[in-house]
């Protein structure tokens, strides 16, 4: 019976995942004008383009993904360098109380956001980087840099120390080292820590709405969340589309990066 | 694709065995020839750009936070009240709600996702197109909580597709206003991020199955067992460790749960479910109790860190936490 049963929870579980996913799908087909207020199981009529575009310029979804692409790329990278540099200070370098600065730069990721909110409100009201980009971009390359120094520290303390030694004997400078021998050899690892922060820098709500309110500013998520409450005026199909656009960068990188992402979690989760 | 100088995964034995034996680590082989370098502040300005940005954005706007939870501020003015606000808290129904709605979250993240994905993946291990599978649980999982709420929200409106589903197979008593009424909006909305979270899960469990060893398994059946006596004296003890990593990622998470409820239902209706993530942002941000609203960030906090904390202590025994 064994066999059997398994097939049939195996299957049943992937219907019951696709069924969202399938709604999704076919309701941001569906043309805004004729969805008749209940969600539609069957295709009808292909209006994707139409419902994706009253998204991205009467919504302005289209502002915000340019910006949240603005911030994922730029604070993610800055964020994995910033961290790369600091696990090197930790792992590599003779640095003081290295347990320490570990756990000082660590410690922003065990906090939820909430602890920061109402402090970096009033910090930015100050120093006029409330609904700004760079104070935007500012906060989450703050923000992503204790999890992707965690990602990089942990895989940074697997390389053998024989090679710092050797280059020490050589002697190559500390920006040499890290350059030429650290960089080169965490590729993969880099590549995981910045697939995951530019995720987390793309999927946040929270700090978006809290610290932005102008449409070029805000990131995408946000905008999402104004379309969501205006859905008397524009219709499931569109926000549907709205919701399939910002899934677009998170889903390709998954798809295309699959390796890499699932080595950042087990490095996390070693 | 993995680097050059990581040990092949076979050889993850050895590394562990190297943190108890006292062998130099990276660090020391630094201190070794580090003298002529300029000695021990030569590091800093490595870890300076890390600890500018994560201390001025993050660690001092804590610090801050905690201050301020001492005063009565409603973002104009502020006084000292001491404690007031905690004794606040202790009185507040909408905080005991809060504080309940947070526990159904921990509990109902802790036991639908985990539980799925550790059948899920068990049932696809080794099976045929086990793969595919895994990669449709997988898919929403790469979707944004923003956009799994909206979809979700199109889910359970009262004239939404789950009601529509509850009609169609005649069950039409067990239609409900999904998102209008306390507890059942909680509930929805931890079996909408079911529906997210337990991706993940699986591929974490199926990394966990692909680890044991093979001859573990063939000298159990060996010995006769199949079924359950496998599962449970094999494939759950081989599957600890991951369990530790799953168990400890879904409480943070629970915890913090914020967009989900946020674009769902607001915390409401009339607050009830609100968790302590939402009625922060709340309190703060609509009511401008900003005193009020940093002590339930410091106590979502505590419990936060307090529970990351005990899970870390058993996961990265080489950072010094774990023997003091």
């Amino acid at each position: 019976m064994g066999r059997a049963v398994r097939n049939l929870f195996v299957a049943g579980c992937v219907v019951l995942w696709l069924i969202p996913l399938y709604l999704l799908v076919v309701n941001a087909l569906t043309p805004a004008a004729e969805y008749a207020g209940k969600p539609e199981w069957t295709v009808q009529g292909f209006d994707l383009w139409q419902n994706v575009r009253t998204a991205w310029d009467v919504a302005g979804i289209g502002d915000s993904f340019r910006a949240s692409l603005l911030y994922a790329v730029v604070c993610g990278l800055v964020a994995v360098l910033v961290a790369a540099m600091a696990a090197f200070a930790v792992v590599v370098l003779p640095i003081p109380r290295p347990a320490f600065w570990f756990w000082l730069i660590y410690s922003g990721t065990l906090f939820p956001l909430q602890m920061f909110l109402a402090p970096l409100f009033g910090l930015y009201a100050d120093a006029d980087l409330y609904d700004t980009r760079l104070g935007l971009m500012l906060v989450y390359a703050a923000w992503a840099v204790p999890f992707a120094f965690f990602l990089i520290r942990n895989q940074m303390t697997t390389l053998s120390p024989e090679l710092t030694e050797a280059a020490l004997i050589d002697g190559a400078s500390f920006g040499r080292i890290f350059w030429r021998i650290h960089v080169p050899l965490m590729k993969a690892g880099l590549g995981a820590a910045f697939i995951f922060q530019f995720t987390a820098v793309w999927n946040d709500l929270l700090l978006g709405i809290t610290l932005s309110r102008s449409p070029d500013v805000q990131p995408v998520m946000a905008a999402l969340t104004t379309l969501n409450n205006a859905y008397s005026s524009t219709g499931p199909p569109v926000i549907l589309a709205g919701a399939l656009i910002v899934s677009v960068p998170t889903l390709l990188l998954f798809l295309v990066f699959r390796g890499l992402f699932l080595r950042g979690i087990t490095a996390s989760a070693r | 694709m993995t680097g050059t100088a990581t040990p092949a995964h076979g050889a993850t034995k050895p590394v562990r065995i190297r943190r108890r034996v006292p062998a130099r680590t990276p660090h020391q082989a630094a201190k070794a020839g580090g003298g002529r370098l300029g000695g021990p502040l030569a590091a800093l300005p490595w870890a300076l750009p890390a600890f500018a940005l994560v201390g001025v954005l993050l660690v001092y706007p804590f610090f801050r936070s905690v201050y301020g939870s001492f005063f009565e501020d409603n973002g104009f003015t502020s006084s000292f009240t001491g404690l007031d606000n905690y004794a606040r808290l202790a009185d507040d129904p909408i905080f005991g709600r809060s504080v309940l709605n947070t526990l159904m979250w921990v509990a109902g993240t802790l036991l639908l996702p985990v539980l799925a994905g550790l059948l899920i993946a068990v049932a696809t291990h080794r099976m045929r197109f086990g793969g595919v599978a895994q990669l449709i649980i997988v898919l929403p999982f790469a979707i944004s909580g923003a956009a799994t709420a909206v979809l979700w929200n199109f889910m359970l409106t009262s004239d939404g597709a789950v009601n529509q589903m509850l009609r169609g197979v005649g069950l039409d008593g067990w239609t409900q206003t999904w998102l209008l009424e306390w507890p059942q909006n909680t509930l929805a909305m931890i079996v909408a991020s079911t529906w997210q979270a337990t991706g993940l899960n699986v591929v974490l469990f199926a990394i966990g199955l692909r680890a044991i060893p093979r001859e573990t398994v063939e000298a159990a059946e060996l010995d006769g067992a199949s079924g359950w006596r496998m599962f449970r004296h094999i494939t759950l003890p081989g599957l600890r460790a991951v369990t530790v990593v799953v168990v400890g990622m879904a409480i943070v998470n629970s915890l913090k749960a914020f967009d989900m409820i946020w674009i769902l239902t607001k915390g409401g209706p009339s607050r009830s479910s609100e968790t302590l993530a939402l009625s922060m942002y709340r309190e703060t941000f609509r009511l401008f109790h900003v005193g009020y609203g940093s002590a339930i960030a410091l106590v979502l906090s505590v419990i936060v860190v307090a529970s990351s904390w005990m899970y870390l202590r058993r996961q990265m025994p080489d950072t010094g936490t774990g023997k003091s």
